[in-house]
């Protein structure tokens, strides 16, 4: 009994561990170990280096201060305001993380471009090529993340604490200083370092949307699709994979500022109509940009040819199925919910080691899971290529779910460290006196009570797998491409109305699965 | 036949420190003996290696005349009780107890016979089919005690099942506690570094500190005649440093 629940401990240790160091330490030491610091010396010489760098962190600073700023307040309207419908908001506010970013920029194109629906409206021209396309683009993108983030620390602090500050006496904004800044200091730096790397190392938007104005990525993309040019590409990657580095670090030694969770008591929410009436606004006028967007895919879905022929038309449809959309959705389909299934799998018996069995090599282990958020999806599919470019897995679909596990493998493992760090932890302990094995007890026990997590975690999973470019875009072939890569195909070709339909079809599978993974929720609780 | 379990010699060295001293004591049949001690003092260890969770560098463990020392946990005829009970929240009572012997295989019909059995004898058969989280904090205690006793154990451990509780639910969980185990004429060995727990539950305390026997004997005798500064400190003084504070408090002469 004792040793068949050591070999049990044993082979899920040694198995979790060669699939970290395959699908993560192999790959990232392959592309470091590729990178000459002669080479590097002479990228860092390179005049359209030296412009893409200080194009690409002149966009994402602004980016991102202006992403958690609006991402800030949407949160503090949902948590510390009386507006109405607040959960029906915080589900629309996530929208946008439902399609790719290229699909933002090309959104915005649709909408402001010197075609675009508004401009035509209302005959002004926004310039939107370049700069500014970005950095709308960039954060309509990633202001969802940030608005999760910040939201749940919202939730956190204890309104305990708010009660004691009345009783003293503090003045408003003493109550800020001391409480709400206080204890949301850690999550806002933490979203600020998070959306900045997110923003930095995305090149969907600027691809789409920045005309002549090159990011790093967009550097990075063009030398490997375009030149072939796979070691430059590691020099680029390694750069873009900094700014992810320090935030990691960051993330690591900052302990976070909780409240007391046992007696964390929700916010009394005091009555301000002036307040109430303010966010109202600015919550519609959130809603009504994001509703414009996806608005304007679905009207260039059904035009003829805008804007030169506004009538109603299925032309662009028959177009994309000739074309063989529905094999590239399937392809995606296939590979997310693989990813789905298999990504969960690994994160939870991953976190199981972590969370639970503990031992010499699980801090490794836990480390090397987080610090897969810090790998840039551009730079994850590029390591991949240096790591398996001859092995059999190379243009496979096996490649394929082996890098979405590992580029969207963060959170997930880390829903499920939290799940099951929360569980009693004398259940196994229970197991070995009542003669029932570890793995019996993970079955009937431990899986059951943490079901919510699962669903949540393959949930994350398949959106992510769906909506990805970045990791996948240097390991497809045109057989098992995933339809999220014909946005690009359709983009270069400037058939925005292709891209959009796509672009709808991806967010109508992504709601569908949403909607399953609801339901069954819903059904465990009855 | 009286000294029912035996533990003799006792040893166990972590990191090149004696963690257990050379310990030794008998449980008789149907006793409720409390082991009390502060954090460190090794009682937790003691229990790991009763059960069997981890094997002693010296010594050995016999029950009935049988040297069970190198038996796996679920051979040894114990049962054990956890921290916050630890009960399977996923499945309802009489899952919770009926567990354990479906996986044992034991036969179908006889497991349910069992299971529900003992669920009645404990007198929890309104609440058969609730969850945990619908359950007070005795109701779980029973179930915890159910579901070791489902197994027919020869004795049942506690590992401070109540140290993470509130102190008004852990005086009804004690007198619970005491007439289950009248009720069933169980062995028990209660751990526990709680002084008041330890008194009000025991036929015999075993007092531990640093690896060895402080002193064991009835709570009476230890009270009384504490054989040394350490037992005198940790335990009489604190007791009557207690009533002491409730008679000031009260102004009722205990």
């Amino acid at each position: 009994m004792k040793n068949e629940s050591k070999k049990f401990k044993y082979s899920i240790y040694i198995f979790i561990g060669l699939f970290l160091f395959i699908s993560i330490i192999f790959p990232i030491l392959s592309v470091i170990s590729s990178v000459s610091w002669s080479g590097f010396a002479s990228l860092l010489k390179e005049d359209l280096f030296k412009e893409s760098l200080s194009n690409s962190l002149y966009v994402t600073i602004i980016s991102t201060i202006l992403s958690v700023t609006i991402a800030y307040l949407l949160a503090f309207a949902i948590n510390r305001t009386n507006i109405k419908h607040k959960k029906l908001l915080s589900v629309l506010f996530t929208v946008p993380m439902l399609i790719p970013s290229i699909s933002h920029g090309l959104g915005l194109i649709n909408l402001f471009g010197s075609n675009g629906i508004i401009t035509k409206m209302l005959s002004i021209d926004f310039n939107i090529l370049g700069v500014n396309g970005i950095i709308m683009g960039s954060i309509l993108y990633s202001f969802p993340v940030a608005f999760l983030i910040l939201s749940d620390a919202f939730k956190y602090i204890d309104n305990s604490m708010y009660n004691s500050a009345t009783v003293l006496g503090m003045n408003r904004f003493e109550t800020f200083k001391k409480i709400t800044f206080y204890y949301m200091k850690k999550p806002i730096l933490s979203t600020l370092f998070a959306v900045f790397t997110l923003i930095f190392t995305d090149y969907g938007v600027p691809l789409a949307i920045g005309g002549r104005f090159q990011t790093l990525p967009v550097f990075l993309y063009r030398e490997v699709i375009g030149l072939l040019d796979f070691s430059k590409g590691a020099m680029i990657g390694v750069i873009l994979l900094i700014p992810a580095f320090i935030s990691f670090i960051f993330d690591l030694v900052t302990k976070e500022v909780k409240g007391n969770n046992n007696f964390s008591n929700e916010y009394k929410i005091k009555e301000n109509k002036v307040r109430d009436i303010i966010f109202t606004i600015f919550v519609i006028v959130i809603l009504l940009f994001l509703f414009m967007l996806f608005g304007s895919f679905i009207y260039l879905a059904f035009v003829n040819n805008f804007p030169y022929d506004t009538s109603f038309s299925f032309v662009h449809f028959s177009y994309v199925i000739r074309n063989r959309i529905f094999k590239f959705l399937l392809n995606s389909i296939f590979m997310s919910i693989m990813v789905s299934i298999l990504g969960t799998l690994f994160a939870y018996f991953t976190a199981y080691i972590t969370s639970r069995l503990k031992g010499k090599f699980s801090l490794i282990y836990h480390i090397l899971s987080i610090a897969s958020l810090a790998i840039p999806g551009i730079f994850l599919g590029l390591s991949y290529v240096f790591a398996f470019n001859n092995t059999f897995i190379y243009h496979t679909f096996i490649i394929l779910i082996l890098v979405n596990i590992i580029h969207f493998f963060a959170s997930p493992y880390l829903m499920a460290y939290n799940a099951l760090g929360k569980l009693n932890k004398n259940y196994e302990m229970v197991g070995l006196t009542c003669g029932v094995s570890r793995f019996r007890i993970i079955l009937d026990v431990i899986m059951p009570n943490s079901k919510d997590t699962i669903l949540e975690m393959m949930s994350y999973f398949f959106v992510n797998s769906m909506i990805t470019i970045s990791a996948v875009s240097f390991l497809f072939n045109t057989e098992i491409m995933p339809v999220s890569l014909l946005i690009n195909q359709y983009e270069g070709q400037l058939m925005y109305e292709e891209s959009a339909i796509v672009s709808i079809l991806i967010l109508i599978v992504n709601i569908l699965f949403k909607v399953v993974i609801g339901i069954i929720k819903n059904k465990g609780i009855r | 036949m009286n000294d029912w379990i035996k533990v003799i010699n006792i040893s166990k060295i972590y990191n090149n420190v004696k963690v257990l001293d050379n310990i030794s004591f008998d449980v008789k049949k149907g006793e409720f003996l409390s082991i009390l001690g502060p954090s460190g003092c090794g009682k937790t260890t003691l229990l790991s290696i009763l059960i069997g969770i981890e094997t002693a560098d010296e010594g050995k463990i016999i029950i009935n005349n049988e040297d069970i020392s190198n038996f796996s946990p679920s051979k040894r005829g114990m049962g054990m009780v956890f921290q916050n009970y630890a009960l399977f929240t996923n499945m309802t009572v009489y899952e919770n107890v009926f567990y354990a012997l479906k996986i044992n295989k034991v036969p179908k019909k006889e497991a349910q016979d069992i299971a529900l059995n003992i669920i009645k004898k404990v007198g929890l058969e309104e609440h058969i089919n609730k969850k945990p989280n619908e359950l007070s904090g005795g109701q779980m205690q029973r179930v915890a005690i159910a579901r070791t006793l489902a197994l027919k154990p020869s004795v049942i451990l506690f590992d401070e099942p109540m140290s993470a509780l509130d102190a008004d639910i852990r005086l009804t969980l004690r007198k619970e506690l005491k007439e289950i185990q009248k009720e069933f004429g169980i062995t028990m060995i209660y751990i526990t570094h709680d002084q008041e727990e330890a008194f009000s539950l025991s036929d015999r305390v075993m007092v531990m500190n640093k690896g060895v026997i402080e002193q064991i004997d009835t709570p009476n005798k230890i009270f009384n005649n504490p054989k040394n500064e350490y037992v005198k400190s940790f335990v009489v003084n604190h007791l009557v440093d207690k009533v002491t504070s409730i008679e000031k408090c009260t102004g009722i002469d205990l």
